[in-house]
């Protein structure tokens, strides 16, 4: 039977190196699902989930955008942040969500310069999506 | 000549620094290993990125020129971006690559340069010279520097560059090579003149797929690759300077030993010939009364 490794890979360490049945990616242009004998792909990952079911039932992985390579039967995610949920620490995820949206509301950073919004919203994301793969509802 | 008294003060306060070189000593060594296994665990990341860069450069062909960070800035300017340390009592490390850095700038007499600096001791030498320090790289501590505060600089680097102001930006770091042997070293990071041929992985073929497209990927690998390329830097630099640092330390721990030694037998010396100038006295004394 063909199988599938997936290996998560960041600057500090290898989040992840497990051999999977099915794998769900967070692309720019939205779900991809990869499975055993994908075609070679590269493709490049928003802020999101790694949803993945192995031996172990389904399971969920934060991970902070980057890139997915699929060359014959491994899955590469390599991205700048990837968390188990059980490393996920929520108390610094909810100050980051309520950062992120202080300053979306007033408008400036800590510093008192003009906000750069792309880079608000997108650690706003990132709380967020951290909160989700620990499990909390989406957009909670 | 030496008192007795003052011999015995200063084997007392060489004993003194011989512990703190030695505690010093110690200290390198275990930071030393915490960098040395960063560096090992941080290698998967960045063969991977790099390796991807390779792969899309491929892909993309000849559209790669029409990037702006793959073409020589319009500014006349040159941005340099120096790794040094925090702290001294680390041997030759600061002052190789300063060596290395004077020499590229009377090379480059004519050129109106602009620092980016990571470490005290750097900021405060060109600071010193007279340089032009746009920006020093303050926070984090370099003890704590991680992908984020490489990923910081990478972008004001990038930022700089796409600014006009510069028609390149150059990296001044120690290459750490083995832990007797750290190497001063010029990378040209921008503009991005040629991607390196690793022939591991896919090429690119027509059965590869592209998500979203080759250029949106390009577009988001790019950054990265300049980002992995500059924590490399960093952690390469880091590592030398406290392989550095532990090998003066203990050069200082061994010079302090011999000095003390050699003190040490001046004093045993000093203090026989008194005694033996006491007894003799003595001796002589007994003689006279006889």
């Amino acid at each position: 039977m063909p199988t599938l490794t997936l290996r998560v890979i960041t600057p500090d360490r290898i989040v992840l190196d497990e051999i999977v049945e099915s794998v769900r990616l967070d692309g720019l242009d939205g779900s991809l699902g990869v499975l055993p004998r994908h075609a070679p792909m590269i493709a490049a990952l928003d802020v999101g989930l790694v949803r993945y079911s192995g031996a172990q039932g389904a399971r969920t992985l934060f991970c902070a955008g980057g890139f997915a390579e699929v060359h014959g039967d491994t899955l590469r995610v390599v991205t700048q942040a990837s968390e188990r949920p059980e490393d996920i620490d929520e108390a610094r995820a909810r100050d980051a969500e309520q950062r992120a949206r202080e300053r979306l509301r007033t408008g400036v950073e800590p510093s008192g310069e003009p906000l750069d919004v792309p880079r608000a919203r997108a650690a706003l994301k990132r709380a967020l999506f951290r909160l989700q793969a620990k499990g909390y509802p989406a957009g909670a | 000549m030496a008192s007795i008294r003052d011999l015995r003060t200063r084997i007392k306060s060489i004993g003194n620094i011989r512990q703190i070189t030695r505690a010093m000593e110690m200290v390198a060594t275990t930071k030393l290993r915490r960098f040395q296994e960063k560096a090992v665990a941080s290698r998967p990341y960045s063969r991977e990125i790099t390796g991807l860069v390779t792969r899309m450069a491929a892909v993309m062909g000849e559209e790669t020129r029409a990037r702006p960070l793959f073409n020589p800035g319009r500014g006349e300017r040159i941005a340099v971006f120096v790794v040094s340390s925090d702290r001294g009592l680390c041997g030759a490390y600061n002052s190789n690559l300063g060596r290395l850095l004077e020499t590229w700038i009377k090379e480059n007499a004519e050129r109106e340069v602009d620092f980016f600096v990571v470490g005290r001791k750097g900021y405060q030498y060109l600071v010193r010279r007279g340089r032009n320090v746009v920006t020093y790289f303050a926070d984090p501590p370099l003890e704590k520097v991680d992908y984020r505060a490489a990923a910081r600089a990478a972008r004001a680097l990038a930022d700089a560059f796409l600014s006009g102001q510069y028609e390149r930006v150059v990296c001044f770091y120690t290459a750490f090579e083995s832990v007797v042997k750290y190497v001063p070293t010029r990378m040209d990071f921008l503009p991005i003149e040629s991607v390196p041929a690793v022939d591991e992985g896919p090429t690119a073929s027509g059965d590869l797929i592209l998500e979203p497209d080759a250029a949106s990927i390009f577009d988001a690998l790019v950054p990265r690759y300049l980002e992995t390329r500059i924590y490399n830097a960093l952690l390469e630099s880091l590592t030398s300077e406290y392989a550095s640092r532990r090998v003066s330390m203990k050069n200082a721990t061994d010079a302090a030993k011999n000095m003390g030694n050699a003190l040490r037998k001046l004093y045993n010396r000093k203090r026989q010939e008194n005694i033996t100038k006491e007894l003799l006295d003595i001796v002589g004394g007994a003689e006279a009364v006889r």
